[in-house]
């Protein structure tokens, strides 16, 4: 009979999460993720002045908020037909680039590293308890730096959210972007202050990160083997190039719509197909929410029922043409040819690591086109009805707002985040969630000691954040964890 | 090379010096060890963004970092600590039996007390409202971080869909000593010295009547505004993006208390109205029903004169 083992909560991730997997012999033969993501922002949004979604959805997420500023003034553009200024563009791209650095850097040191290295247990956050994993194989000289980095990460880290303040005003939750791209306009001290932060970050992942990780996949070479899932990648796409750029290119014949990754769906062992926004829908299958076909999210909805038999999560199952997609760092370099196609929980690490540099190479050159000129902004006026859709690669993948005005009001909003393409339950179909996927089949070396199972888990960088976990308790039997 | 023998005197002199140095280092070694016991923090992440512990991790002199490696023992928190799963919760019970500060961030959902869990104890879950319950019954001091905690904030914003109440109210039958420092996000500063003030004098700093610290909670935006001069001259701003007095597009600075024109955030660069934005509104009580619409052009019409002169004077 198969062992069931949870893990809850699964700390050093933004919110909540439990694990659930059943491990024959020493192989994972079944796993479920319960993603916690139920604090009904959709509905708290129903009724609200339009404007205010850019604000409010910032606060589903303390630690990747712009992305949801983002996202939203994107949607927002849409429905209230505001043509974007190529420097309001820029001016945003450069502020959203910042997050990319924050969130990467923070996850990478200070939720991935203890996984991997000792740290020092005389502070009680580092301890691992009784059940100390016995797997850190760093010798000490390099276990010595990666400990030294993981403090230094804190001050670097600390800096990216410096960089969003000088044009968002505060971080987290940032008030600079908005519909028409940013409020604050680059003056030459914020740009040269930005400017110095920014070579800071880049001397650090280049001279530490970087190598840090290179690190970690000597000494832990077997994860590149383990915790591959599907392999489906998708990404909206991120950091639109200006137009006179793409006229410029159209000359070369390279018709490239983004800086870095284009929009595209990637099916495993198949072609690389453009997005449309037609194929994006949501299963509730088995998520706590009334039933009913999949569904498109510009009309989706958000009626909790935990009493729904067979239900284990707040993620509604997203997918694309029907598959469950694996969204990230990882997915946007290899669709944008800047990675092997190989999958595995280090090539997800290591793809955090690089994409820092490709990022902050995307922001040094938006700092080269900005012009020290006024952001613009204008008196926007919310039309009677409309509707817009606000589609963005963001931190941790693909992330979209749906959203519906009438009478002036939002009457309708939905929210895919790449957490719940990641993390999602099953569909009607019976496919797992990519995560899922990827835990099955996982090796167990040590029973009691599942280590590899929050490796994995945390290579897709969760992020769970919106809500404490909500769970029905209803027939769910008094079991013992990792006993 | 000029080589200088030292006269016996001379020697001896040198030695006293040594030791009394020797001593002085001693005595302060001893008394720097006095102060290493280090106070034992739980932060509680609850129905939130997590944004608090973020934000935490902005502070500078100290930073995070340095306090733990000096001051704090952080023994129980879900976005950092080491531990997971059963070991997690067995590090947070454990701490729960000796002397501990408690900080918690998020609302407490009450719809169904079962919805809300911080995971799982010797294999049951426990609910957030069993676990506020059991560590604010037995910490030192409660700090109450963010506007979700202190008031309710976003997690409880119109229909509460979770029926979310804050920290505060779900121990009010416990103890009325919760200190709040309301803000979306807190900032590192105000939890930074609220902990100062509690490991140095054992007490809360002096609270007003919400609770907050009057240190950092005393006076309201607009009455240190930065842009105060535009609003006695009445000159409004119509869009975002002007640098004059946000009033007009719906500043709720004149309500909120907070003192975020004179500290500013993020290694103190920036602060909302710094970027060309009204305040929200985000550390009152109201936030986020009271305080919305958090922006609206249409306030702008009873102040078009003013407009048109601030329009004038930025060309
Ligand atoms: S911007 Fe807001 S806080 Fe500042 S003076 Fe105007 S109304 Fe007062």
């Amino acid at each position: 009979m198969a062992l069931r083992k949870i893990i809850n909560p699964v700390t050093r991730l933004s919110g909540f999460l439990e694990i659930e997997v059943y491990i024959e012999g020493h192989t994972i033969v079944e796993a479920k993720s319960s993603s916690l993501l139920f604090r009904g922002f959709e509905i708290m949004l129903q009724g609200r002045n339009p404007l205010d979604a850019i604000y409010f959805t910032q606060r589903i997420c303390g630690i990747c908020s712009t992305a949801h500023s983002v996202a939203s003034s994107l949607a927002l553009e849409e429905a209230l037909k505001v043509t974007i200024t190529e420097q309001g563009r820029a001016l945003r791209d450069l502020v959203h680039g910042c997050e990319f650095l924050q969130n990467h850097l923070r996850h990478l040191y200070l939720y991935t590293m203890p996984d991997f290295i000792k740290l020092p247990e005389a502070q009680c956050l580092f301890q691992k308890g009784e059940q100390n994993h016995q797997d850190l194989r760093l010798p000490k000289k390099e276990n010595d730096l990666l400990v030294d980095h993981y403090l230094e990460s804190f001050s670097i880290s600390r800096k990216a959210h410096e960089m969003l303040a000088i044009f968002g005003g505060k971080a987290p939750h940032d008030h600079g972007i908005f519909v028409g791209g940013l409020t604050v306009h680059p003056t030459i001290d914020k740009v040269i202050k930005f400017r110095s932060l920014l070579d800071q970050i880049k001397r650090f992942t280049i001279e530490k990160m970087i190598p840090d990780v290179y690190t970690l996949a000597r000494y832990y070479d077997d994860y590149f083997h383990i915790g591959r899932g599907y392999g489906n990648l998708l990404s909206f796409g991120l950091f639109e190039r200006s137009s006179k750029e793409i006229e410029a290119r159209r000359k070369e014949e390279i018709q490239k719509s983004y800086r870095y990754v284009e929009a595209a769906f990637l099916p495993y062992k198949g072609k690389e197909k453009r997005i449309n926004k037609n194929k994006i829908t949501e299963s509730l299958r088995y998520g706590w929410y009334q039933d009913g076909k999949p569904e498109r999210p510009i009309e989706g909805t958000t009626i909790p029922d935990t009493e729904k038999e067979k239900a284990y999560s707040w993620s509604k199952a997203p997918r694309y043409e029907g598959y469950p997609c694996e969204v990230g760092p990882l997915a946007r370099l290899i669709i944008s040819g800047h990675y092997p196609y190989q999958i595995s929980m280090m090539d997800r690490t290591i793809a955090r690591a690089l994409e820092v540099l490709q990022v902050i190479m995307v922001m040094e050159q938006l700092l080269e086109e900005i012009a020290l000129q006024e952001a613009p902004q204008d008196i926007y006026t919310i039309p009677e009805k409309t509707k817009g859709i606000g589609l963005t690669d963001t931190t941790r993948g693909a992330l979209g707002h749906w959203l519906i005005i009438d009478n002036q009001k939002l009457f309708h909003y939905q929210v895919i985040t790449p957490s719940a393409w990641n993390l999602s339950p099953r569909d009607e179909k019976g496919q797992r969630g990519p995560l899922e996927e990827a835990l099955v089949g996982t090796k167990i070396e040590k029973i009691d000691q599942p280590v590899e199972i929050g490796r994995i888990v945390r290579s897709f960088d969760p992020c769970i954040s919106c809500a404490t976990h909500v769970h029905t308790i209803k027939g769910i039997q008094k079991i013992t964890i990792l006993d | 090379m000029k080589v200088t023998i030292a006269s016996p005197r001379e020697e001896k002199r040198r030695e006293k010096g040594k030791e009394a140095a020797n001593n002085l280092l001693e005595q302060w070694k001893s008394k720097a060890r006095e102060g290493e016991k280090k106070k034992k923090l739980i932060w509680l992440e609850l129905t939130g963004c997590a944004g608090n512990i973020i934000s935490l991790l902005n502070g500078i002199d100290p930073g995070l970092e340095e306090l733990l490696q000096k001051q704090i023992d952080l023994c129980y928190n879900n976005s950092l600590m080491t531990a997971e799963g059963d070991q997690a919760m067995k590090q947070l019970f454990t701490t729960a039996d000796d002397e501990f500060i408690l900080a918690v961030e998020g609302a407490v959902t009450t719809k169904d007390e079962q919805y809300n869990s911080i995971g799982r104890y010797q294999g049951r879950l426990i609910s957030a409202m069993e676990a506020i319950q059991y560590l604010g019954q037995r910490a030192k001091s409660v700090i109450a971080v963010g506007t979700c905690a202190t008031y309710g904030g976003i997690s409880a914003a119109h229909p509460n869909p979770s029926g979310s109440i804050s920290v505060i109210k779900a121990l009010q039958n416990i103890r009325s000593d919760v200190i709040s420092l309301p803000g979306c996000p807190s900032h590192p500063d105000w939890f930074l010295g609220t902990l100062a003030y509690l490991i140095l004098y054992g007490t809360s700093p002096t609270l007003d009547s919400e609770n907050r610290p009057i240190l950092f909670y005393g006076l309201t935006i607009h009455d240190n505004c930065t842009r105060r001069s535009f609003f006695e001259k009445r000159i409004f701003a119509r869009q975002l993006g002007e640098q004059t007095c946000m009033i007009a597009l719906g500043c709720r600075g004149p309500i909120t208390r907070t003192d975020c024109p004179t500290r500013e955030w993020n290694s103190y660069l920036n602060w909302p109205i710094g970027a060309n934005t009204p305040c929200i509104g985000c550390a009152h009580r109201t936030f986020p029903d009271g305080t919305s619409p958090f922006v609206q052009y249409e306030r702008s019409a009873t102040s078009t004169e003013a407009s048109k002169e601030n329009n004038k004077r930025r060309k």
